[in-house]
């Protein structure tokens, strides 16, 4: 039971998330945002909510620009995995109404189909899968012929459906050979519907899922085989039900049937027997209470089946009782607590992944009411719903943190605003542009007259002032010989001095240009950034305001909300309390009505025995 | 066989032959008229709205646009490498570790890219270093860093440490990506 009800469940939760997952871009698919690839990669891992609100906050910034069409299907298909049809309904008809390539308008009128369905918008859901071409990616090709049938079933066109489905026989999903054989069989082509299901019935099955559907198709072509009057291939199809599948106690219970239609009641006690002596949950197990001293009753076992209906009277009265103690225990919070322990979820929407009953006397009657998309709907919701209590508490203290930062930023600011002006006071960038401009009026001149000696190096210029100095003393000495010598040698190492500037003169010349190059390119740029320290003294405390009240507004909503979502989650736990109470419930209005069909059925017996005594009585002599 | 049960047996023959809906055959028109699924939806529809406000106003306050740098990690194919670990170094400094669990690596190979290390860089030239372990050909473990000095501007910088399959040297590449 415990690997049935974890397949069911599973089966279930992927069913209902389906929406998100095609909603996926094709493989192969190159990226070309990688804030694109980040939601995807939460996608993929099923973090919807980070995947949906990164994804959002990419868009506020245009940061997914170059997927923008595939960015607007994939939050369209995780807010229809949520359930908010309104937002998803407005965000591909958005699409729709821009110029969406073909394969983005396929999926956008396909998911509008899907919302208006899950709406019970039939007729608008039949026009919006019509105006689906033929662009869409395998995986929702066939989740189209499945909902295009749905959507005729629903409105008894079960040939339209058949016809539907049978475009796509045999590459067709089991489940859609499911259907189909199911419209076949409602259109009257029964014999058509029963050799598909025949064909489901037979084949190898990998998994549960496969299994599980083979069963299904067993129970279905053995009630139609029943309801046909054909009790022989009834038994022969409920024969290849396992005993151990979701659906084995409807087989048994069907079996038992065909054996009796065979007026074969011997026969029918087999899995009548088999079946009383499983869990009271399911209401073929009930049945099969009755149904197990009727047989004997049809034997003529008079005795026998009296024992055996007031021992099912005990049974439903115990199991009554059980009912109410689960029942009570349920209202008292231990259903939704223990399943909350179980699995509390990592974010909004998550798998259901349950594989455990939660502890609780008689946990056997919980099985079905788990199955129950109602109930497993109303829990999801519920535990979201403490999901987006737990986020917006996070929030709620991070925006405390962002708050001190950003004080903190502003104390800082003021603190560093006199050195920085301090600074800025001593940096003037206009008088630099003016030493700039006169730099380079003398560089135009240095080479307007070749003037190397500008251009000479410390070194040179130390030289030339020796030389001066020498040619100071040299003066003084007066016009003697030795002068005369010491001139020539002076004119000579000035020469050398000059020879040694024209030389270098050309280089000097470009590196000189170069460094006012760079010195042109470096004015703006202090320019820009005196006006950018400019700015930002006039912006920053603007800036840090606007910051400021945006905290405010923000943590007003999550004060706004935070309430909403506690009074929610407690109205939801209540709402699901009692729908699994509700189930019981109902199943103790069963238990009463079996328990009156045996006593009803006792007391014929007892007439019958008086009868008979009586009968006894008057033929003695 | 008695009226009881044939009225049972009708009743299963319409379960058994339901087609099966797949998840989407119950409409929510009941549903949508109990106002307390209702405010549900719309709570979920303003968390969601405000979720995306606080985080834009959470990366406009900690990562301004003009010093934020972010680094991506993507996989293309990816069979030639087994990812288990990732090191991003900004200079000397070490600004993102990251351990995958094989729901992230699957995740990557699908096409996802992560968001490994968001944060601000001033203004200027700066080095970026990964380091990858991991399992490379033949199950051997595997090390491999590969570096890029990149130029912090103005605008946003987004980085994207590739790795993939070089099939003619049979070994996995790591290459880098420097968005525009």
């Amino acid at each position: 039971m415990r690997r049935t009800l974890a397949t069911l469940l599973y089966a279930l939760a992927a069913a209902l998330v389906a929406g998100a997952a095609t909603a996926a871009p094709l493989d192969g698919t190159v990226i070309r945002d990688p804030h694109y690839g980040d939601a995807l990669f939460h996608f993929y891992q099923d973090r919807y909510f980070t995947s949906l609100t990164g994804l959002m906050a990419s868009q506020h910034f245009g940061r997914v620009s170059r997927h923008a069409d595939e960015a607007e299907i994939l939050r369209g298909g995780l807010n229809l995995s949520y359930g908010l049809h309104r937002e998803a309904a407005q965000i591909f008809a958005r699409l729709l109404e821009g110029n969406a390539a073909p394969p983005v308008a396929d999926r956008a009128w396909f998911y509008l189909a899907k919302i208006r369905y899950q709406r019970g918008l039939l007729p608008e859901a039949e026009q919006a899968i019509g105006r689906v071409g033929s662009n869409l990616p395998p995986a929702l090709e066939e989740e189209r012929v499945l909902l295009h049938a749905q959507l005729l079933m629903a409105r008894a066109d079960y040939a339209g459906a058949a016809q539907v489905l049978a475009a796509v026989r045999t590459a067709g999903s089991r489940y859609m050979r499911f259907n189909l054989g199911v419209a076949l069989i409602r259109s009257g082509d029964v014999a058509g519907g029963a050799a598909l299901l025949d064909d489901l019935g037979r084949a190898p099955a990998a998994d549960e899922e496969a299994r599980g559907l083979r069963d299904r198709a067993n129970v279905a072509l053995g009630f139609a085989a029943l309801q046909d009057g054909r009790p022989q291939q009834a038994r022969g199809y409920l024969e290849r039900v396992r005993l151990e599948g979701m659906h084995a106690n409807k087989a048994l219970l069907g079996f038992g049937w065909a054996a009796a239609e065979m007026q074969q009641p011997k026969l029918a006690l087999v899995p009548w027997t088999e079946l009383a002596g499983r869990d009271l949950g399911d209401a073929a197990v009930l049945e099969a209470h009755l149904a197990v001293p009727h047989a004997f009753g049809e034997l003529g076992a008079f005795g026998q089946s009296l024992k055996l209906y007031e021992e099912a009277i005990a049974v439903f009265e115990r199991e009554d009782g059980r009912l109410d103690e689960s029942v009570t225990a349920i209202r008292a919070g231990r259903l939704i607590d223990g399943l909350l322990a179980a699995d509390a979820g990592e974010e909004m929407g998550w798998f259901w992944k349950i594989d455990r009953l939660p502890e609780m006397p008689h946990a056997g009657h919980l099985a079905p009411v788990l199955a129950e998309h109602a109930f497993q709907e109303g829990f999801k919701n519920y535990r979201d719903l403490l999901f987006l209590e737990r986020n917006l508490r996070r929030w709620k203290e991070g925006l405390d943190a962002l708050r001190d930062m950003l004080e903190n930023r502003r104390a800082a600011f003021a603190e560093r605003l006199p050195q920085v002006r301090a600074k800025e006071a001593g940096t003037d960038v206009d008088g630099l542009a003016a030493r700039a401009a006169e730099l380079a009026a003398e560089i135009a001149r240095i080479e307007a007259q070749g003037d190397a000696a500008a251009l000479a190096n410390t070194r040179e210029n130390e030289l030339a002032a020796r030389l001066a100095r020498v040619r100071d003393g040299i003066e003084r000495i007066g016009d003697d010989a030795q002068a005369a010598e010491l001139r020539e040698r002076l004119r000579r190492v000035g020469g050398a001095l000059a020879w040694q500037q024209n030389e270098q003169f050309a280089q000097r010349l470009w590196q000189a240009k170069k460094a006012m190059r760079e010195v042109d390119a470096l004015l703006p740029q202090a320019r820009g950034r005196a006006e950018a320290l400019a700015q930002a003294q006039r912006d920053e405390p603007g800036n840090f305001d606007g910051f400021a009240e945006r905290i405010v507004g923000l943590d007003r909503r999550i004060d706004e909300l935070l309430p909403k979502a506690t009074e929610l989650a407690g109205a939801q736990k209540a709402y699901v309390q009692e729908l699994a109470a509700a189930a019981l419930l109902r199943q103790k209005e069963r238990l009463a009505e079996y328990s009156n069909q045996a006593r009803f059925a006792v007391a014929r017996l007892y007439d019958r025995a008086h009868l008979a005594a009586e009968s006894r009585r008057d033929t003695q002599p | 066989m008695s009226i009881r049960c044939i009225r049972c047996l009708a009743v299963a023959i319409c379960a058994a032959l339901a087609p099966f809906a797949h998840g989407a055959g119950e409409t929510t028109a009941a549903k949508d008229a109990g106002s307390l699924e209702n405010r549900i939806q719309d709570l979920k529809a303003d968390v969601i709205g405000l979720n995306r406000d606080l985080l834009v106003l959470e990366e406009e306050l900690l990562f301004p646009a003009n010093t934020q740098v972010a680094v991506f990690v993507s996989m293309d194919v990816g069979k030639l490498f087994a990812l288990e670990s990732v090191q991003v170094r900004l200079g000397d400094k070490v600004v993102g570790s990251y351990l995958y669990t094989p729901g992230e690596v699957q995740a990557l190979h699908r096409g996802g890219v992560q968001r490994l290390y968001v944060g601000s860089l001033k203004a200027g030239k700066h080095e970026l270093t990964a380091f990858f372990t991991g399992q490379g050909p033949h199950e051997r473990d595997y090390k491999r860093g590969t570096t890029v000095v990149i130029e912090k501007g103005t605008e946003p910088k987004y980085v994207e440490l590739r790795i993939r399959d070089s099939t003619g040297k049979l070994q996995p590449e790591f290459e880098v990506k420097v968005w525009q």
